[in-house]
Order: C-alpha cells, then sequence, then structure tokens
C-alpha cells in the first residue's frame, strides 16, 4: 500500500483513525507492517503490500 | 456466505479470468465492463471503491480510465491476482488493493464519489446489511448488478459450489429502499444466462447473442433477463 492510503482509511469496527508502523518497504509503497486503531488499539497487518482490514473476527486464526 | 471460502483457495484465484472469461465468456467481460462503464463514466479523476472486487476486473480498468480506485475484497489470493493484473496494466500508481469486509467497510461515511459492486450480490447472505454499508461510504452513487430469480439462470444457479442467490424486481425495490438509495438507471440482459456462454466457444458465442439481443430487446426481453443493471443515487 502507498503511504497517502492513511488519508482515507479507518477502523473498521470504530471507524477511528490507524497509525501506520512500517516493517518493510520500498521506494513507492509499504510491504509490510500494522494499522493500528487510535481508539481501541486493534492492530491490522500489512501483508505484501496489502493491508488486512478484515475484523478480528474474520481473519484465518479467528476461532471458528 | 458460502463465496467466502470458495474463493479462498489459491487455485480457485488463479483460474477465475480464465475460466470465467475465456472463450464465450470474453463476450461477458466485455458487456459487463460497458454496463459499468455506461453508468459510472467517465471516471477521470473520480475516487471510486469496487466492494468484492476480486481478481480486479473492473478495479484495473476504472484505473486505466483516471479513477483513483481502491479495491476491497474478503479473499487474500483474489487480491493478489488484482495487484499482479495493476501493477502489468501500468495503472498501480493510482490502485490500492485491500482485504476487508463488505459489511463494515474502513472508511469514514459520504467519502467516495461512486462505489461498485459486481456480480457480489448473488454472494451476499445479508444484501440489505451490504448495500446500507456501500450507501454510507458514498456521496453519489451506488452500481451493482443482480442475477434474477425468474430467468434461465435458475436452471442451473441450485448446482453452483460457491451458492447464488436470485432476485426478483420485489426484492431489489425493498433493497433500494431500505438503504435510502434512489434508482438512476436500469438495464437487463441475457436471456441465455453467463453460464451457458461460458461453456461455448467464441465464434459460436456471438450468434447466440445475437439472439439473445434480439430477444432482449423484444417485450418480453426485460422480464426473462438474467442479469440486472442498477445505477442509483444516494
Amino acid at each position: 500500500m502507498k503511504e497517502d492510503l492513511m488519508d482515507i482509511i479507518c477502523c473498521p469496527l470504530d471507524k477511528h483513525d490507524l497509525d501506520l508502523e512500517v516493517d518493510e518497504r520500498d521506494d513507492e509503497e509499504v510491504l509490510a507492517g500494522s494499522l493500528v486503531c487510535t481508539e481501541c488499539g486493534e492492530s491490522y497487518p500489512i501483508e505484501d503490500g496489502i493491508p488486512n482490514l478484515l475484523p478480528p473476527d474474520m481473519r484465518e486464526d479467528a476461532p471458528a | 456466505m458460502k463465496g467466502q471460502e470458495w474463493y479462498q483457495t489459491d487455485d480457485v484465484a488463479e483460474e477465475y479470468d480464465s475460466k470465467r472469461f475465456s472463450r464465450g465468456g470474453q463476450l461477458i467481460d466485455r458487456r459487463e465492463k460497458e454496463a459499468v462503464l455506461d453508468a459510472i463514466g467517465p471516471v477521470d479523476d473520480k475516487s471510486v471503491l469496487e466492494v468484492a472486487c476480486g481478481t480486479g476486473r473492473f478495479t484495473a480498468m476504472l484505473a486505466d480510465r483516471g479513477a483513483d480506485i481502491v479495491g476491497l475484497d474478503i479473499s487474500g489470493p483474489m487480491l493478489s491476482q488484482g495487484r499482479e493484473k495493476a501493477k502489468s496494466a501500468g495503472v498501480d500508481d493510482h490502485v490500492e488493493f485491500m482485504r476487508g469486509d463488505a459489511a463494515r467497510l474502513p472508511f469514514p461515511d459520504d467519502h467516495f464519489d461512486t462505489v461498485v459492486a459486481m456480480r457480489f450480490f448473488h454472494l451476499a447472505d445479508t444484501p440489505a446489511s451490504f448495500l446500507a454499508e456501500m450507501r454510507r461510504v458514498s456521496k453519489h452513487q451506488v452500481f451493482f448488478d443482480t442475477f434474477n430469480r425468474f430467468s434461465l439462470r435458475s436452471l442451473y444457479n441450485w448446482a453452483l459450489p460457491m451458492g447464488s442467490r436470485l432476485y426478483s424486481r420485489w426484492e431489489v425495490d425493498r433493497l433500494l429502499d431500505g438503504a435510502g438509495l434512489e434508482l438512476a438507471g436500469e438495464a437487463h440482459d441475457f436471456v441465455l444466462p453467463y453460464g451457458f456462454y461460458r461453456k461455448i466457444p467464441n465464434d459460436l458465442a456471438s450468434g447466440f447473442r445475437s439472439i439473445d439481443e434480439v430477444v432482449g430487446a423484444s417485450p418480453v426481453g426485460d422480464k426473462v433477463a438474467s442479469v440486472s443493471y442498477w445505477d442509483t443515487r444516494v
């Protein structure tokens, strides 16, 4: 994801702003890292350049 | 919803475009893209969200025409295909792909000029909540398609592995009412359903498509069409 995406995305649960934590980037975009909600603290991973903004109950590791 | 699992596997995602849009499917692809452009074009500098963008067929096309676009899908493997498609088309500087839940979109209210969802509502188990959420993040337009209950699609629809929901006109009207959307335009097409075109070679498909268009243009055409495109306003 490109960093200016931060201007439009928000937490899917409470719609508050997100903070970006970068683990890996190239010239154009953030490849790995996380997006953390400034209100509820929920963390959303960025993997292979694709932010995963699925709410926690819908992630693969969520209990069925 | 069943599509949620079906489209998550890598092999389904990798084969998705070639399985659906080769042979007679090319003609479906063209018609769908035309439906989207007719309703939402010109898109130059418009901000657009595509919900359930899958492999990014429309996301990449709209980016290519100048839209500033976000493609959202539940499936990581489908999005990886989309990212590749946008990169090879050279449009990746104004496209973003992300995973998300269509019922809980990670955007503020009234953000996008246009929100599009193609081939999504047939997979939706709670369509009213999805449509309301699409409306929430749009400030102007919501465009989507449905597969119709009273059409030839009902002959094979029950056998599809991803599950597929059919809609009557009455159900669509009720959905729009519930979401607070006004109908601004509609189009109905494909008396012969998608499943038929996918099975036949391209040169045969165009012959059947001509017959399809004649029946479609007749007085009964709209009533027996298998696909409807709905252009709505907030």
